[in-house]
């Protein structure tokens, strides 16, 4: 029982998708192997992994409603080695997206189908998740939120004699249900993936998003933007521009 | 202006120069997006590689028609041709709205006249249903108030389909 996760994110570090593959990961049995495509000089090795497997699951950023160039290179490589070597490995899709709604997901999920039919693999479904980019947020703050309310508990017990044990568990038990009520379409539908991929079976493509209303959701992705286009310098340099390759 | 990228050989700019007034040739000899945003946060509307695509989101952005000829690939773009559109992120904004119910990015070079996707190559009847979604997609994601999507079996067939 080999499995292969495929991060198809060309982030070096902190990509969303290499995040939920670990996630996905954690629930897996057997032999697991974390690989990640991004160019063309990772598509070797990453074949002979796939050699071996019974089941690989890709996760990949949405970019312009489909799947990212680089790993259509990827594809039409496996497609050709699969045929080549007879190989018929489980693919399972783990996507995410920068807008908030998941289904935005659907083509880039269609291709991939697509894919799996030209290179004679069964396609055992996956999970699409909108908003992708706060699991990256809710990975650094929970752990910071977490800290604070073991650092403040101790102040207080160090200066005081009273830890208040009682108040900090209930901030911890707060903010746990906060991050439960967030997550909880990716942990629901993931859940139900990893079931599948344990028993090399199928279900169905799950299309979730972080809970959080839309308009809010675009408001803090706002005010993300302009903080980091403020430390990136863009917002001096014609931020909203319509620029020309004159200027 | 009307805009044209292609990914066939060379001596396809020839034959389809009277489609628009500028046509681009997508060789694939560039890197990937690396998805970095930084055609946003840091050099609007500039990509940090410097290559061919530097500033084709400029190209894209001038253009208020676009005709795309790609092959076929599961139903969406060829490679060549898919990297050329990731790095235009820089045609939109960092900032959110709404277009068709969804959440988009506001446009840069506000809304465009049309898209015209010509596709061609072996073709499954799922992977043309693909195609028709994913164009819908592209156009309202980079503001085209119209879209036409044709299918010609073989890139042969184009200037047929194309006429």
């Amino acid at each position: 029982m080999k499995t292969i996760f495929v991060n198809c994110s060309p982030k070096k570090k902190m990509s969303v998708s290499g995040y939920l593959n670990t996630l996905a990961a954690l629930g897996i049995k057997g032999e697991k192997v974390k690989e990640q495509v991004r160019n063309k000089g990772d598509h070797e090795r990453v074949l002979s992994q796939i050699k071996e497997a019974e089941a690989v699951v890709f996760s990949m950023p949405l970019f312009v409603d489909s799947v990212p160039s680089h790993i259509m290179n990827f594809l039409a490589d496996m497609e050709a080695f699969c045929l080549e070597k007879g190989l018929a490995p489980k693919v399972y899709v783990i996507a995410n997206n920068g807008f908030i709604e998941g289904r935005q997901n659907k083509a880039l999920m269609q291709v991939m189908q697509n894919f799996c039919k030209r290179s004679h693999l069964p396609f055992g479904g996956g999970i699409a998740v909108g908003g992708g980019v706060m699991l990256n947020v809710t990975r650094i703050l929970f752990p910071i939120q977490c800290g604070l309310v073991v650092f403040s508990s101790l102040m207080n017990g160090l200066q005081t004699g009273n830890f208040m044990l009682r108040e900090a568990l209930l901030a911890f038990i707060e903010l746990a249900l906060v991050m439960t009520v967030l997550h909880c379409g990716v942990l629901f539908f993931g859940a139900r993936l990893i079931k599948a991929i344990n028993r090399r079976g199928e279900c169905s493509v799950g299309y979730t998003r972080m809970m959080l209303p839309s308009f809010l959701f675009a408001l803090v992705a706002d005010i993300f933007f302009i903080i980091i286009s403020i430390f990136g310098g863009g917002i001096f340099k014609g931020w909203l521009a319509r620029k020309t390759e004159e200027q | 202006m009307r805009l044209l990228i292609h990914d066939l050989p060379e001596k396809w700019d020839e034959i389809l120069r009277p489609k628009a007034e500028e046509v681009f040739r997508a060789d694939g000899n560039y890197a990937p997006c690396q998805g970095c945003f930084g055609c946003w946060t840091k050099h609007p509307a500039q990509c940090f590689m410097k290559d061919k695509l530097q500033t084709i989101c400029q190209k894209f952005g001038k253009a208020d028609e676009l005709i795309i000829v790609t092959e076929n690939h599961y139903g969406s773009y060829s490679a060549a041709i898919k990297n050329v559109m990731d790095r235009t992120i820089g045609l939109s904004t960092p900032f959110m709205t709404y277009r068709k119910g969804l959440t988009h990015h506001t446009l840069r070079y506000g809304k465009k006249k049309k898209l015209t996707v010509y596709v061609y190559g072996d073709m499954t009847e799922d992977e043309k249903n693909t195609f028709r979604l994913l164009a819908e997609c592209n156009a309202v994601n980079f503001g085209y108030r119209e879209m036409e999507l044709h299918f010609a079996a073989s890139a042969e067939e184009l200037e047929g389909v194309m006429a």
